[in-house]
């Protein structure tokens, strides 16, 4: 075997593996210069929950709204996970449902 | 082996080295288990990249949340607080500060969504949770200035596009009540939120406390919720429960418990799509273990050569081995790359969906990765180490064949 046959295979192995790293270094180190913007917008908010999900009676922050939810834990514990955690409803009964009665 | 007897180490990267030969020469074979666990791959370390990155990305704004938020249960939901109700926390030992909050939602239908209307005062204390934040806004603003007073709004990103408004331009908001018809209230944009904040505010418009109220249809002496801050946040728990003692019935919410609900629920969302896709991991792991089973004929003459050439059992052995390891963790790496780039690189298409939630004012930001190599690496044994596993029996066959016997049939 030549010397660069021998020394191939783990190569191109740690090569693999290593990239990565450097990916999730270089998205972490740009993301770190968010944090002053990220704290300010923060502490105007009622709560930290992210604005992703509609969730159950559509309400936007699922750990302020569900007390009476199945999975709360106690009295004054906020819920573990809020119905309506992973399928939306269709749009049109969620605008039927919030939509101005007459 | 080559002529001069190589070191130990020598040795095993000549088998090494050969086993890459032999997985070359055998290229389509070796291509389909490739591909196979690198797809499985792919689909578990997407799932477990999204799951750390909305983990991390709720953690990173948790930091400024309110110590405790106090809101008023009335069968079971919540209603509105009496602003008065803040002074008899107010006293309270490890009390800093308490704010009532004037919050909650609007719906548009110009939108077919809710709209998450904020109360700030424009000029909150410093540090005062649930505060608006200081004047200049800071990068938290990507045009305009912050909230100044009454009459005006910042508004989201995405929500600012939806309603087509840029910063000076007057935005009218229903009336309380959703009246679409009735007079609404006008407010003039000053500023929109910038997109590194757009996870948190893509729905949010940031009014003041007063134009809440109008909004919202909160009177004078009503508030949301109270959100207090603390001297020291590891009392949490013993002023918790004075809050509820000089509050009787009042539902008391602990920043500190949040870090557990936003963990549970990420993660029993990934254990949901991870366990759908066992199955089909197993059924991967089982078709390798017939291919690596199953010996062409040109594989048998390939170890007859190589044993009547002088290699023992165990160099076979290691040689097989190796062929495993170097597909295996090829594959492996393979997949978590194709995981890493469809999770973000990608915005995990058919994933976030289902593990991030939905709205009708998504966010569009790209999620920031928060693996680390622990992870990785713990991720690469997920496959590596089932498929190496399965290799060994067939390995040892493979060794042990007759190189007489294996010429002949050849």
């Amino acid at each position: 075997m030549s010397g660069r046959a021998r020394l191939a295979a783990p190569c191109l192995l740690a090569a693999a593996l290593a990239a990565p790293l450097p990916l999730a270094l270089h998205a972490r180190a740009a993301r770190a210069a968010d944090a002053p913007a990220i704290a300010r917008a923060a502490a105007a908010l009622p709560w930290p929950d992210l604005a992703l999900g509609g969730g159950a009676r559509h309400l936007r922050f699922l750990s302020l709204e569900e007390p009476a939810a199945a999975f709360a834990d106690g009295p004054a514990v906020v819920d573990a996970d809020p119905a309506g955690g992973s399928l939306a409803p269709p749009a049109a009964v969620w605008a039927e449902s919030a939509a101005p009665k007459p | 082996m080559s002529g001069a007897r190589p070191s130990a180490l020598g040795a095993q990267l000549d088998l090494l080295a050969f086993a890459l030969g032999a997985l070359g020469r055998r290229g389509g074979r070796t291509w389909a288990l490739v591909g196979g666990l690198a797809s499985a791959m792919a689909l578990l370390s997407a799932v477990v990249f999204l799951t750390e990155a909305l983990r991390a990305e709720a953690a990173r704004a948790r930091a400024n949340a309110p110590d405790l938020v106090v809101q008023r249960l009335v069968g079971g939901r919540p209603a509105l607080v009496d602003v008065a109700s803040a002074e008899a926390l107010r006293p309270l030992p490890g009390v800093a500060s308490v704010r009532p909050r004037v919050w909650g939602y609007l719906f548009l239908a110009s939108l077919q969504g809710n709209v998450t209307i904020v109360g700030g005062s424009g000029a909150p204390a410093a540090g005062a949770p649930g505060g608006a934040p200081p004047a200049d806004g800071g990068a938290a603003l990507a045009q305009g200035v912050m909230l100044r007073g009454p009459g005006e709004c910042v508004l989201g990103l995405r929500l600012a596009e939806a309603l087509g408004v840029r910063v000076g331009d007057k935005v009218a908001f229903p009336a309380a009540g959703g009246d679409e018809h009735g007079p609404g209230t006008a407010l003039r944009v000053v500023g929109l939120f910038s997109s590194p904040v757009a996870l948190w505010t893509s729905d949010v418009a940031l009014v003041h406390d007063d134009d809440a109220r109008t909004l919202l249809g909160v009177p004078p002496g009503a508030a949301t919720d109270l959100a207090l801050a603390l001297t020291n946040p590891d009392e949490s728990a013993v002023v918790a429960k004075k809050t509820l003692l000089a509050l009787p019935g009042a539902r008391v919410l602990e920043r500190r418990l949040l870090e557990r609900v936003h963990t549970l629920s990420y993660g029993r969302r990934a254990g949901f799509v991870l366990g759908a896709s066992l199955p089909a991991l197993l059924a991967l792991l089982a078709l390798a273990w017939d291919r690596l089973s199953g010996l062409g004929p040109a594989e048998r003459r390939e170890i007859a050569v190589l044993k009547a050439a002088g290699w023992s059992t165990a160099d076979v052995v290691a040689e097989k081995l190796y062929e495993a390891l170097l597909v295996g963790a090829g594959a492996g790496a393979l997949g978590l790359v194709a995981g890493y780039l469809w999770a973000f690189a990608l915005g995990a298409p058919g994933l976030r969906e289902v593990l991030a939630g939905w709205s009708v004012l998504y966010p569009d930001t790209r999620l920031t990765p928060a693996v680390d190599a622990a992870q990785l690496f713990g991720l690469l044994a997920l496959v590596t180490a089932p498929y190496l596993a399965l290799s060994v029996g067939p390995a040892w066959r493979a060794a042990t064949l007759d190189p007489l016997e294996a010429m002949r049939q050849g």
